[in-house]
C-alpha cells in the first residue's frame, strides 16, 4: 500500500483525491470510486451502501452486481472496513463523505452516520461497535450539522490532522481483529449485521440460526462466503502471520476431517424454502429496517411516529424480537414509537410491477413511490377482504387482477 | 441522474488499453449521454477486418439501467437487425448488472459477433438464412463487412481522387472525408446529401 503524500491543505473543492493511490480491491464495482460506507453482501462482494441500495430490486430478490448471487437482505454497513478505509485513505474518504452528503441532502434520505470517535477511539469502542453512533435523540438535521461542523474543525486543524494521517498509514492488527477470537482475522466473513468473524470462529449450531455474538442479531439466510477482497488484503498486509494461520487451519481441518464433521457448512440453512416465502404476502418496495429484508415478505409493521420520508418498517420476525438497533437510513426511531400491522397493498404491488416490468424507471421514481407505499393512508378494507390478500408468486403473474386494475392502468 | 463521474472514469479506463482491446468509446458532443462505441470485427469470423460503430445512449438511471446500444454500421447477423441495428443481447436487457461497464458491454457485443445465437434472433431473415444456407449467410455477412464496415484499404489520396472523379470539387471532398473520419462511403453519402 504505497501512498504518495497528500498536500497539506485539504480543499473541499478538490475533485479528485488521486494522490492517494487506491488499491483496486477497495474500489466499488458500481461507482468505480473508493468504497464509501462499505456493505459486504452474503456472497462476499463489497460495494458502497448507496450503490447496493440503488442496485436492489425492491420487487423481488436482488442479485449481487458482480456474481449475480441472489439475496433478500440488505446487510448493514461493515464498520470495521469503514474504519479501515478511513485510516488508509483519509483524504479520499473525506472527499467521498462530502460528496455523498451532498447527494443525501438533495434526496433528504441519509445513510447511517458514524461518529468519528468510533474509529479513532479505544479498543472497546471498536469491539462493541454495535451501537450505531448517530444518537437517536438528536434530530437528523442537527446531527448532520454536527458532521459538517466537524469537517470544518478538522480543516482548521490541518497540522494535527496530517500527523494523524502519517501515523495511520500503518494498519495495525488491532484494526482487523475478529470480534470473537480477538485475533487477526483469518478468512473473514461479514455477517448481515456488519460484524466480521474468522471463518473458523463461526460455528452454526445445527437447526439453529446463526447469531452475532456482538449485537445478538440473528443472521438471516445461509452462512456468507469469505470476503475475498478483505482476505487478500490481510494476506498482503500480514504475510507471516497469515501463513502461520493457514498452516494451523490446515492441521485443524485434518483432525476435523477424521471426525468427519465440519464445524461449519456453507448453506446449511435452507433459506426457509425461499419459494414458499415468495408465494406469501409481499410488501413491494418496503424493506425491514433491522434485518434489511427487501422486500418484506410476511407481516410488516410500520412505525406511525417516524416522520422521515423513507419511513420505518419492520418484518414480523424483527418486530417480535424487539431489537433496539437504529434504522438503516438514520431515522430517529425510538423504542416507544407505535407500530401498525400493514397489509400488503395489492393495488400498489400491481402498479409497482407494471412499472418495473413495462416502463423503464429510475431510482428517483423508486424513491418517490416508496413513501406512498408506506404512507399510513387508506388500506381499503372493503377492497381487501380478510384473508384474501393477493397471493403473489414470482415472476410476474397478474392475470387474476389485471382485469380489476385495468381502469387504474389506463389512468396512468 | 446519470452518474457522470462514473462515465468519465469509464472513458478514461477504456482509452488506457485501446491498443489491446481495439474498443473505443467517444462522446458525441458535449454531454455524456450520447456516445459512440467502436469495436473491431473478431478474427476468424465474416466480420474480420471490419470496424463497427455502435450508437450508445445512456438512460437517466445509468449504471442501474443498461445503456441503449444500436449498431450504426450495417451488419448481417442473426441477433442484430439488418434494418435498424438493434441488438438482441441479454446483458443489454434484463441481465444487465451495474458492475458492467460500457467497455465490458461492447466486449460482449463483440463476442456476440463471433458467437451468433440464431435460435433467439433479432432479424428473422438473417436467422433463417443462417439455418438454411450457412454458406450464403457467411458470404453475405462478409460482403456487408466489406461494403459497410471497412474504413477502406485505399489511401487518402486515392479516395480523394475517386470522389473527385465523380464530379465533386476537391476541397469539399477533403473536408467531407475529414468529417467522417476517412470513410469514402460515408463521405459520398455526405456529399450527396449536402
Amino acid at each position: 500500500m504505497e501512498e504518495t503524500e497528500k498536500p497539506v491543505e485539504m480543499e473541499v473543492e478538490v475533485q479528485d483525491a488521486e494522490s492517494e493511490d487506491i488499491a483496486d480491491s477497495f474500489l466499488c464495482c458500481v461507482c468505480l470510486e473508493l468504497l464509501y460506507k462499505p456493505v459486504v453482501l452474503s456472497c462476499g462482494h463489497i460495494s458502497c451502501f448507496w450503490c447496493v441500495h440503488k442496485s436492489m430490486s425492491w420487487a423481488h430478490e436482488s442479485h449481487c452486481p458482480i456474481c449475480r448471487h441472489p439475496y433478500i437482505h440488505f446487510p448493514s454497513i461493515c464498520k470495521m472496513l469503514h474504519c479501515l478505509l478511513i485510516k488508509m485513505y483519509p483524504d479520499a474518504y473525506k472527499m467521498r463523505e462530502i460528496q455523498i452528503l451532498e447527494e443525501e441532502k438533495s434526496t433528504r434520505t441519509f445513510s447511517p452516520q458514524f461518529d468519528a470517535l468510533v474509529c479513532h477511539g479505544t479498543e472497546e469502542a471498536k469491539v462493541d461497535g454495535s451501537s450505531q453512533s448517530c444518537t437517536t435523540s438528536t434530530q437528523c438535521g442537527s446531527s448532520l450539522q454536527a458532521v459538517s461542523s466537524r469537517d470544518v474543525a478538522i480543516q482548521e486543524e490541518n497540522a494535527p490532522q496530517v500527523k494523524l494521517n502519517e501515523n495511520s498509514k500503518q494498519i495495525s492488527r488491532s484494526d482487523v481483529l475478529c470480534v470473537s477470537c480477538k485475533q487477526l482475522l483469518f478468512r473473514p466473513i461479514v455477517l448481515n449485521c456488519g460484524h466480521v468473524y474468522c471463518e473458523s470462529c463461526l460455528i452454526v449450531p445445527a437447526d439453529e440460526k446463526l447469531k452475532c455474538q456482538v449485537c445478538q442479531s440473528l443472521h438471516p439466510g445461509e452462512l456468507p462466503n469469505v470476503c475475498l477482497e478483505l482476505n487478500h488484503f490481510l494476506e498482503e498486509q500480514f504475510p507471516e502471520e497469515y501463513a502461520m494461520k493457514r498452516c494451523a487451519a490446515q492441521l485443524r481441518e485434518k483432525t476435523l476431517h477424521s471426525e468427519s464433521s465440519k464445524a461449519y457448512v456453507h448453506g446449511t440453512h435452507k433459506d426457509e424454502d425461499r419459494k414458499s416465502l415468495w408465494s406469501g404476502k409481499v410488501h413491494i418496495g418496503v424493506g425491514c429496517d433491522y434485518c434489511g429484508m427487501v422486500p418484506i415478505i410476511g407481516d410488516r409493521y410500520r412505525c406511525l411516529d417516524c416522520i422521515e420520508k423513507i419511513g420505518f418498517d419492520l418484518c414480523g420476525d424483527c418486530y417480535n424480537s424487539r431489537s433496539k438497533l437504529p434504522g438503516r437510513f438514520n431515522q430517529q426511531h425510538k423504542p416507544e414509537h407505535i407500530f401498525q400491522l400493514m397489509r400488503p397493498n395489492p393495488e400498489h404491488n400491481f402498479m409497482w410491477r407494471l412499472r418495473t416490468s413495462i416502463l423503464s424507471f429510475s431510482p428517483d421514481a423508486r424513491n418517490e413511490t416508496a413513501p406512498n407505499a408506506s404512507s399510513p393512508g387508506p388500506i381499503p378494507p372493503t377492497e381487501v377482504p380478510e384473508g384474501s390478500e393477493l397471493e403473489l408468486s414470482l415472476p410476474f403473474q397478474f392475470e387474476a387482477d389485471a382485469d380489476e386494475d385495468s381502469s387504474e392502468t389506463e389512468a396512468i | 441522474m446519470i452518474d457522470f463521474g462514473r462515465v468519465q472514469k469509464e472513458l478514461q479506463e477504456c482509452s488506457k488499453d485501446i491498443e489491446a482491446s481495439g474498443i473505443k468509446v467517444t462522446p458525441k458532443g458535449d454531454n455524456l449521454t450520447r456516445l459512440l462505441g467502436t469495436i473491431p470485427g473478431p478474427t476468424g469470423t465474416p466480420y474480420e477486418g471490419g470496424t463497427f460503430q455502435i450508437d450508445i445512449t445512456l438512460p437517466d438511471a445509468y449504471p442501474f439501467q443498461p445503456p441503449k446500444m444500436q449498431f450504426a454500421t450495417k451488419v448481417w447477423h442473426p441477433n442484430i437487425s439488418s434494418q435498424s441495428g438493434a441488438i438482441c443481447l441479454d446483458i443489454l436487457k434484463d441481465q444487465w448488472s451495474p458492475a458492467l461497464t460500457l467497455k465490458t458491454a461492447l466486449l460482449s457485443v463483440q463476442a456476440l459477433l463471433s458467437a451468433p445465437e440464431p435460435n433467439d434472433p433479432q432479424d428473422a431473415v438473417v436467422a433463417q438464412q443462417y439455418h438454411k444456407d450457412y454458406q450464403t449467410f457467411v458470404s453475405t455477412a462478409r460482403y456487408w463487412t466489406e461494403a459497410f464496415a471497412k474504413t477502406s484499404s485505399l489511401g487518402v489520396e486515392e479516395k480523394v481522387k475517386q470522389l473527385v472523379e465523380m464530379g465533386f470539387p476537391e476541397p469539399i471532398v477533403r473536408s467531407a472525408l475529414e468529417a467522417v473520419g476517412g470513410d469514402e462511403n460515408l463521405a459520398l453519402e455526405r456529399l450527396c446529401s449536402s
